[in-house]
């Protein structure tokens, strides 16, 4: 491996137009093969960290910058965008924007068509790059046709004929199901492996990508916090978490169980990144045979109870069949029966194409079946007009933007108020309860759009809340969150089922989030209901879920691995495993 | 939501036709209805009709793709047919009277037969003009459209536009179908709406959303392009090949005669 630095960044402040520091004082170099991990909370400066080496700041988005920027030896600030496009490729979040071609052949080929390759040349890096990306077989196909995994590989697949020494990728997994996930990491792995390419990857997802870095940076509101190996950064689990960090679930409970008091300090020699289940299973039985650790019967049961079967139904469907009309004809939902009752918390989990938005979109009436019923306390939704309807089911859908449009977040939420005929002073009283439960009552006078993406997604819940439905649905909240941004959306939905005794669905792909705040689980596949029951339960048929590429919570996998030392099964969170596995300590001063 | 007119990838006929053999049957069919009308053009326009649906059939292209243009121009045949009806200068066939209201040569209180029927005519002189840029979108990848824009000498960056234009209508379409999920999710439903309250004060919930998102993709968009060496001022590769065969010959024979007819029919 060479050691040449691909990039090197000294000092390096920028500063967008209107005066927004985005990035300071930044160090960073990264070699040819190496693969760099990128941190932080939405709005750290990791985009910005990405549009600053691949030339895109200045080219498109302007500002101020100070330091020195080198890209194999230029600096995009003086190049124009197409030279510094031969050394550094940009993948970004949503694939939808990067695909713009008739043919994936010909997406391939865009690139260093533009370039001026020879065309022998760019038809060879072309079944060159689909075969590392796994789509020889589509290269005719539309690209906007493709899954959402397909569609992000062929994105990659377009960027790598273009044969750059710098691979970036700004958060390529934050749209997509665990197999789009998996199937990308698939792809880098093989690239990071092939040595080629300094990579540099931002992303909230720790868990798949950390084994794979050689180093990690941390930024919080444009700084570096922490800053090396995954091991020295893991290490401070706790200043992780301040930043907004998701420490991977097995690095904590290594952290929070087995070194415990130091826990809270560095342990890089001993943190280990690549960790497995059976791994720390092994290491928490030693220290129960060593007495380190206790397993103990929890005092309060873990999951909560089960809505009674004799809660009011509240939404239904019977024999519910979708279509989409083709080319080619989509069979979205397939004699899919149903039942919610009122003040269940249901997690709706699935493959993207399952059916799980149509599903939602039903309940709401936004979506007409082929054939099957409907129905909302028992009455069919179709006779409910769809102020009518709001009222009764909030549906808040994964990309606010499409909804906002007015001049302040209170008039955005005052909209939908002001349509089901709510009065003046009604208006005005429910739009500042809901911008108080989702903590925006300090914006209330602030253009939507001057909000950041989750305080976006808040107003939206806002605004749905504000209409008083019976049943809250919100459709992938995670989807392009942060750690925190996640929990925080997560809790909206608590407090909305616990306080106003609502019912609330939620679509996601984290299963850690789900396990921990629904009490049932819907699973669904190809168009069909795969699993339904409690939480719990369904997580524990691991070989169903494989057919939807589910893997149940990692604290569920290691309770299942210590189930002989009489760890519980019904463990879903490392809330509930901090519960039934404790330190001696804790266990004496308890008694 | 799908764009209507979007390319369908299908192996017919007209989908292997040379795209400048479907380039000469859009421009003469807009040389044809640039031609002075009457009202006896009636059989020129339906020949020229005859061949775009003989074009649209064997391109296996859906009724339904045309139900929309007809859907989208009823409007328009609606609006031509009462305008002519009542104000053509050489009606003197009433249909029905409303009363007299004379204004200049016309008696606009009078819906006249010829009226009628030049509207008639002018209607499918637009039905034959709307026809075929679509068949050419629909049968031609933009791959192969790019090309054959290239043989023509057409600038690289006109051709990429209007080409990139056709794939962002595809996003534009399911912009528009989200927002309105959206806003009937707070009660606010454009489709029920009548058409003065639409026009009115309806847009304003959907266009602006819209817009703002127009320009984040937009933005998104020349970030995809500009990455990728979009706007190098160097020669780019063309890797679609295009090649002639008999068939394509055969075809524009076939085309240019029926075009050679139609004039002959309207002049003679």
């Amino acid at each position: 491996m060479s050691s040449e630095a691909i990039i090197a960044l000294e000092n390096v402040t920028f500063t967008y137009e209107g005066d927004v520091v985005a990035l300071r004082d930044l160090n960073l170099t990264v070699r040819r093969g190496d693969f760099v991990v990128v941190l932080g909370a939405n709005g750290a400066g990791k985009s910005t960290l990405c549009y600053l080496i691949s030339g895109i700041v200045p080219h498109i988005y302007g500002g101020r910058r100070g330091g020195v920027v080198s890209v194999a030896g230029l600096d995009p600030w003086d190049e124009p965008l197409y030279v510094t496009a031969q050394h550094s490729g940009v993948l970004m979040q949503d694939p939808e924007v990067q695909l713009f071609m008739p043919t994936l052949k010909a997406e391939l080929a865009f690139g260093p068509a533009n370039l001026g390759v020879p065309r022998d040349e760019i038809l060879r890096r072309s079944r060159a790059a689909l075969a590392l990306v796994r789509l020889e077989e589509l290269e005719e196909r539309n690209p906007r046709d493709l899954s959402g995994g397909q569609k992000q590989r062929a994105a990659l697949a377009s960027v790598l004929t273009m044969q750059p020494q710098l691979l970036i990728l700004d958060e390529p997994t934050s749209q997509l199901d665990p197999l789009g996930r998996q199937e990308i990491g698939e792809a880098i792995e093989q690239l990071k492996r092939a040595g080629d390419l300094a990579i540099v990857m931002t992303t909230h997802e720790t868990e798949e990508i950390l084994p794979l870095a050689d180093q990690v940076l941390v930024l919080e509101r444009g700084e570096t916090v922490l800053q090396g190996s995954p091991e020295e950064v893991f290490s401070q689990a706790d200043r992780l978490g301040e930043v907004g960090v998701k420490t991977p679930a097995l690095i904590r409970i290594q952290h929070d169980l087995l070194w415990p008091g130091k826990g809270k300090a560095n342990h890089p020699t001993r943190t280990k990144v690549n960790l497995t289940t059976s791994e720390v299973a092994g290491q928490i039985q030693a220290s129960v045979a060593s007495g380190r650790l206790s397993i103990i019967r929890p005092e309060v049961p873990l999951s909560p109870p089960p809505v009674p079967p004799e809660a009011p139904l509240i939404l239904e469907v019977h024999n519910l069949t979708i279509e989409y009309p083709g080319p080619p004809l989509v069979k979205a939902l397939k004699d899919v029966s149903l039942q919610i009752r009122q003040g269940e918390f249901v997690g709706i989990i699935g493959q993207n194409g399952s059916g799980k938005s149509t599903l939602v979109k039903c309940f709401v009436g936004l979506v007409q079946p082929r054939t099957g019923d409907i129905l909302f306390r028992g009455q069919s939704i179709h006779k409910l007009s769809v102020g009518e309807m709001a009222r009764r089911v909030g549906l808040v859908l994964q990309n606010p933007d499409y909804q906002l449009f007015t001049a302040s977040c209170r008039d955005e939420i005052r909209f939908g108020l002001r349509n089901v005929g709510a009065s003046l002073e009604e208006s005005e009283r429910l739009s500042e309860e809901a911008l108080r439960l989702v903590g925006l009552e300090a914006e209330a006078d602030l253009f939507p759009f001057r909000l950041s993406f989750g305080d976006r997604r808040k107003l939206a819940v806002a605004a749905t809340i504000a209409l008083s439905p019976e049943v809250l649905i919100l459709d992938e909240p995670t989807t392009a969150q942060d750690h925190r941004g996640r929990y925080q959306l997560a809790e909206l939905s608590k407090q909305f089922h616990g306080d106003r005794q609502g019912t609330v669905l939620m679509i996601t792909h984290d299963v850690d989030l789900i396990a921990r705040y629904a009490h049932r689980l819907i699973v669904l596949h190809e168009g069909r209901v795969l699993l339904d029951g409690p939480t719990g339960e369904v997580f524990s048929q691991v070989e169903e879920l494989k057919k939807s590429f589910v893997v149940p919570p990692v604290a569920m996998q290691l309770a299942r691995e210590l189930a002989h030392l009489g760890v519980p099964a019904q463990v879903l969170t490392l809330e509930d495993f901090y519960q039934v596995c404790v330190p001696k300590q804790v266990t004496r001063k308890a008694g | 939501m799908q764009p209507i007119f979007r390319y369908s990838q299908l192996d017919t006929p007209i989908h292997r036709l040379h795209p400048l053999v479907k380039l000469a049957y859009v421009i003469l069919t807009l040389v044809l209805v640039m031609y002075p009308i009457r009202t006896s053009d009636m059989p020129v326009l339906l020949v020229w009709l005859s061949l775009s649906a003989v074009l649209w059939a064997l391109g296996r292209i859906e009724l339904r793709r045309f139900a929309t243009l007809l859907k989208i121009l009823l409007g328009t045949f609606t609006f031509l047919i009462l305008i002519q009806g009542f104000t053509y200068r050489f009606g003197h066939t009433p249909l029905i009277v409303f009363g007299h209201l004379r204004l200049w040569e016309a008696d606009l209180g009078v819906l006249t037969k010829e009226g009628v029927w030049f509207g008639i005519v002018l209607s499918v002189r637009v039905l034959v003009a709307t026809s075929s840029l679509p068949l050419f979108v629909m049968t031609t990848s933009a791959s192969a459209i790019m090309t054959a824009m290239g043989k023509l000498r057409v600038p690289h960056v006109a051709t990429f536009m209007f080409v990139s234009a056709l794939s962002f209508t595809t996003l534009l379409f399911e912009m528009w179908g989200s927002i309105v999920e959206a806003q009937k999710l707070r009660a606010f439903d454009i489709d029920r709406m009548n058409f003065i309250k639409r026009a009115v004060k309806a847009y304003v919930p959907i266009i602006t959303p819209l817009i703002l998102l127009l320009f984040r993709k937009a933005n998104d968009f020349q970030i995809a392009m500009e990455t990728k060496g979009f706007g190098a001022p160097i020669e780019p590769t063309e890797i679609e090949m295009l090649t002639s065969r008999p068939a394509d010959y055969l075809w524009l024979a076939f085309i240019v005669s029926v075009f050679v007819l139609c004039t002959i029919l309207k002049y003679a």
